[in-house]
Formats: structure tokens, sequence, C-alpha cells
């Protein structure tokens, strides 16, 4: 006989087996019961902040708040690849960062993980975007910080990344707009909670849609399969393209074709408001560059006058006229 | 996905093609190209298989480890992926060149895994909430000829069907400690049950028209492609994730039409795997045949 030594477990020492140290599907049952549902579908975005060129430091930059879900999203100007192996390629290079905040979420320990396929996900969703063709053997790096989490968090970043590419100047097909769906045990969530992804990721689903481990119960439920699913959708309207459609879950075909239909019944207005920003914001630009221009003008016409006046004093007298009393001397 | 370096002649000569439903190969557009699939054939791993398709080769192995189950799942076993770009597949993935790929792959068989309806987790356990099974499946790219996708994910499948994970008697001792028994026959092993195992489905655009499992020179050609991942329960077919890739976007229309084609071509994908899978298993059983040569 085999013997396998004791595994490490910390869970266990010194604890018997009746006691129950961690969670059982019955807490998930609980942690659904004591998520808000929405009593009636409003397709609608959440009360969003969008701000364009926050930052001074940096050309593109932009702030977006989508209900709790902050974040802000920085890109540089485009540079040379520093990769030599990425010569072949034809299109410029796109590369994005996803960052949390260390107080933007209660969890450490996945954070790592959870920033690098962000990232990975952002850059695909960005990628039909931007005109690549634009910058061949460039790079393109586009940072996302996130401020604090409250879901939604791809498609905040893409919302917030479009943004910011515009105010950069970088030049892109159309506005991006994105938006987040999901369906749990037959009740839609739009633009879930960071509650509900939990109860989505953390509980794989809620685990307790199987039912308990005893195999009659399974044969009953499994006849009857509660779909639940997550879908991220980000559209760019003009031509009614889907840049990117990430869905993960388990759900039926008719199932994602609804929450298809009400992500980009959200992407619809949130398009129109990010098209409002951007709009105000280059009036804005524009009321600051005509005072600016004001300004120039004023200043030059004050030089003009003192270099006419230069020209028919001579310098000597021009000085003599400049001259004031010291305030404080004359005391 | 590797490079290949094509004229627009050729381009266009491929796309005419797709047009005609008369590709490259004499496929039509909803054709596969022919496969080779072999279970069982790494004696270390607890289960393997290697798949052909074509030019793209993938070997699979199978590795089983006792864990501790995520307190959040007590009742459910670890899956971990992992996929190796080898530099002998192209050129390009020497040194790190492979890595993004890779990463892609993990995330979308992790991303399709992930349900407990695709994968049913509880097989896996041992005692809920002390001891599971962790299964990590290594996955190796031999030879890049387009289709990874759904290359990687029907070898993965066919090697989890292969797994053999031996029985495990558990005794309570004192202080609530349970102790292991694993048993020492190689023949007394369970199996995992593979019905709802998710296919991956690449559905790729070329031109005006959808079409499945490209080879690595239509992929050069199309502006994007769509991953289905195709999970069978009850005879219905479930979406278990699904994301565009390769840097394009497309119609909602398109889109919805893909995903028919492609939950069409899963299920006749899936239902034909499950059929060879058995007849191999009949007609080799635990009796295998010594082969001479490892790839063939």
């Amino acid at each position: 006989m085999l013997r396998i030594t004791q595994t490490k477990n910390t869970l266990l020492d010194g604890a018997t087996i009746a006691e129950q140290l961690y969670a059982t599907p019955k807490d998930c049952e609980q942690f659904f019961e004591s998520i808000e549902k929405p009593t009636e579908l409003v397709v609608a975005p959440r009360s969003t902040f969008i701000r364009a060129g926050v930052l001074t430091t940096v050309r593109g930059s932009a702030y977006m708040e989508y209900g709790n879900t902050k974040m802000m999203a920085i890109v540089a100007p485009p540079r040379e690849l520093v990769r030599s192996s990425a010569g072949r390629v034809n299109m410029g290079v796109l590369n994005c960062y996803v960052n949390f905040a260390a107080f933007a979420s209660g969890e450490l320990a996945s954070l790592p993980e959870r920033e690098k396929h962000l990232g990975s996900m952002l850059t695909k969703a960005l990628e039909p975007l931007v005109c690549r063709n634009e910058f061949l053997n460039f790079q393109l790096d586009i940072r996302v910080l996130i401020l604090d989490d409250d879901g939604c968090l791809l498609s905040t970043a893409i919302n917030c990344c479009g943004v910011a590419l515009v105010e950069c100047g970088i030049s892109t097909y159309d506005l991006i707009a994105a938006s987040t769906a999901c369906i749990y045990r037959d009740q839609v969530f739009l633009n879930p909670s960071a509650k509900v992804e939990e109860l989505l990721w953390q509980h794989r689903g809620g685990n307790a849609l199987l039912g308990s481990s005893s195999s009659s119960k399974k044969d009953e439920k499994a006849a009857t399969i509660q779909e639940y699913g997550l879908l991220i959708n980000a559209s760019m309207d003009s031509f009614e393209q889907l840049a990117q459609c990430q869905q993960c879950g388990y759900l039926k075909p008719e199932t994602y074709v609804r929450l298809l239909d009400y992500t980009l019944q959200i992407n619809k207005s949130l398009r129109e408001l990010i098209k409002r920003v951007l709009t105000e914001r280059v009036k804005e630009q524009h009321v600051l560059d005509m005072r600016e221009r004001d300004e120039e003008r004023l200043e030059d016409e004050r030089l003009a006058t003192i270099i006419e006046r230069l020209q028919q004093q001579g310098l000597n007298e021009f000085i003599q006229s400049n001259i004031k009393e010291d305030p404080y001397t004359k005391k | 996905m590797a490079y290949i370096a094509l004229s627009e002649a050729e381009k266009t000569f491929i796309l005419h093609g797709v047009e005609e439903d008369f590709r490259c190969d004499g496929r039509s557009r909803r054709d596969y190209r022919p496969m080779e699939l072999e279970t069982g054939l790494v004696s270390n791993a607890s289960g393997s298989a290697r798949l052909r398709l074509a030019n793209t080769d993938i070997l699979v192995g199978v590795k089983t480890e006792i864990d501790v189950p995520n307190p959040l799942t007590p009742e459910f076993g670890k899956l971990e992926f992992f996929v190796d770009c080898s530099a002998n597949a192209t050129p390009e993935f020497e040194g790190r060149g492979g890595s993004d790929l890779a990463q892609e792959l993990i995330l979308s068989l992790q991303n399709a895994y992930e349900s407990p309806f695709a994968f049913d987790y509880r097989t896996l356990c041992l005692i809920p909430g002390q001891q599971c099974w962790k299964l990590y499946i290594d996955i190796l790219i031999l030879e890049c000829g387009g289709n990874l996708h759904d290359a990687v994910s029907l070898a993965a499948k066919a090697a989890l069907f292969n797994t053999k994970l031996p029985r495990v008697t558990a005794t309570l001792m004192d202080a609530g400690i349970t102790d292991l028994i694993i048993s020492d026959n190689p023949y007394d092993c369970t199996r995992i049950g593979i019905d709802a195992v998710p296919l991956l489905v690449t559905v790729c655009k070329i031109g005006d028209f959808c079409l499945v499992d490209p080879s690595a020179e239509e992929e050069v050609c199309s502006t994007v492609s769509m991953v289905v991942s195709v999970s069978m329960r009850n005879n219905e077919a479930y979406l278990a994730g699904t994301h565009l890739t390769g840097g394009g976007s497309m119609h909602r229309d398109t889109m919805l039409s893909s995903i028919q084609l492609g939950v069409s071509i899963g299920e006749q994908l899936n239902s034909l795997l499950v059929k060879m899978l058995k007849a191999e298993q009949e007609r080799v059983g635990p009796k295998r045949p010594k082969t001479v040569g490892f790839l063939k």
C-alpha cells in the first residue's frame, strides 16, 4: 500500500472535520440573496463622468468614473520599436498595461494575474480601433491605472482609453464604446457591480448551481441547467462594427444574442456621451487657444509700441524715461 | 501567430478561392483538414494525446497531483494549463517569442474550462474542502500549421479522456486528519467524464466569408477571427467562452452567423472526436501494441 504523506494543510491544523472553515454552496446562496437585484431592466449606462486631458505631463490622458469604478488612462506618443524581431511586422504595435492602485481592490493575491489578463484583453479590443498602419515600426504604449474597482473594469478601461487616444491625437477609425452585461439565474445584470462579478468568478458561477453532490439530485438538475455568464462588448457604431466581444460562463447562443443587444444599446448612449465630452473638450481647447492668441496679440502690440518709441526717442532717452523711482529707497 | 510572407497575388488567389467555396487544398469553407489522433503515448503522464491536424502538431500530457481545494469551492478540483511553443515549431518562437501566443492560448482554454458545467470539477474532488486532484495539462506545440486553438482544444480533450486517476480511499484518523491510500494496481483507476468538455472552433473571416480550420496561409489573409468554445450538454450546444482575435472588427450579423457556424461545426467535431476516442480505446484497449517511432 502506498501512503501519501500528509500535504501541508493549514486549514486542518487542530480543526475537526465537523467545523466548516470554508465557504459552502449555501454561502453562495446567501451571497446571491444579499446582492441588490435590479427590479426592472434599465438599459442605460451608469452615471458616468469622463474628462479628457487631466494630466499635463503626457500628451493624451483621460479620467473616467463609471458609477464607483474610477480609472485613468495615459497614452504616450508612439515611439520606435525596441524589439528587433518585430521588424517584419507590417503594422504598428499596441501595448496596453493595466495596473491596480494599491487601494483599488480588497483582494491582493490575484492582482498580477488580473492585470495581465485585462492588459491582453484591452490590447485586443483597441487593435481594431487604432489606425495601426499609420505608424509602422512604432509602438504605442497605453497605460491604465485603476483607482477603484466596482465591476465593469474592462469595458470602462476601453472607454477611457478611447478618449485618451483621441486626446493624444492618435488617428482612430471610429469612436469606441464598451459595456458589460451578465446573467445569473435568469436575472440579467447590466453593468454588474464588483459583487456580482465576484459571485460569477470567485464562486464559479455560484457552484451551488449544481446542487449538492448527491447524484440523484444531480440528474434532476442536469435537465434544467441554469445558464450564467458575462459578456463584454466593445463596439464602433459608425459602421456598426464590434471591436471585441468577450464572453465567459456558460450560455445558450440565444441568451448570448440577448445580452449582446443590451450591451449594444448601452454602447449607443455611451458613445453619445463620449462624443459630447470630446466636442466639449475641443471647444474648451479652442477657447483657451483664442485667449492665448488674444494675449499674444496684446503682448505683440505692447512690444510694437515700445519698439516704436525706441526708434523715435533713441536708446538713452528711452532708458531714462523708463527708470522708475524705487518705492523703497524713496522712504 | 506564426508569420508567413505572402505576396499580394497569393493573397488574392486565396481570397478568390474562399469566395468560390473552393479553397487552395480543395476543401469547402466548412471542411477540416485530415486529423490524426493518438492517445496514451507518454508513459510518464497520467494521460496524453497527440494530434496532428495537417501541419499542426500538438502533444498534450496530463499530470496529476494532490492539492488542497480553494476554500470558496470546496467540492472542486483544479486544472492548470500550460502551453509551450517550442522553438522548432517556427524559429520565431525562439527565446520568448512564443510567450504571447502561449498566453493567448492559455487564457482561452482557461476561459472555456472555467465553468463547472463545462468541466465537472467535482470528479476531481477527494475529500471536500481538504484534498482534491490537481491536473496539470501541459500542451506542447511541435509544429505550427494554423488553427492552433482548435487543435489544442481537441488534443486537450483527448488527453483528458485518456487520463487515468488512481483510485483513492481515505481513512479517518484521530483529530480529523484523513489519510489517503492510493491503489497500487495500475488498472484500478477512475476516468474523467469528458461529455461536456468544450472544444474551441476558430471561425475565420476572409473577404466577406467565414470559414473554419484556416491554414497558416489563410490566417495571414484573414482580417478577424472569432474563437467560439462549444460545450455539448444533453445534446444542446452551449457557449463556454468566445472572443474575437486577429486585430479586426466585424458586424453584428457576421458575428451571429459565425457563432452559428462555429456551434454547428463544434457539434459535429465533438461527436466525431468522442466516437473516434471510443473506437480507439476499444481497438487498442489497455494492451497497446508496441509501436516503433514516437512521432512516426
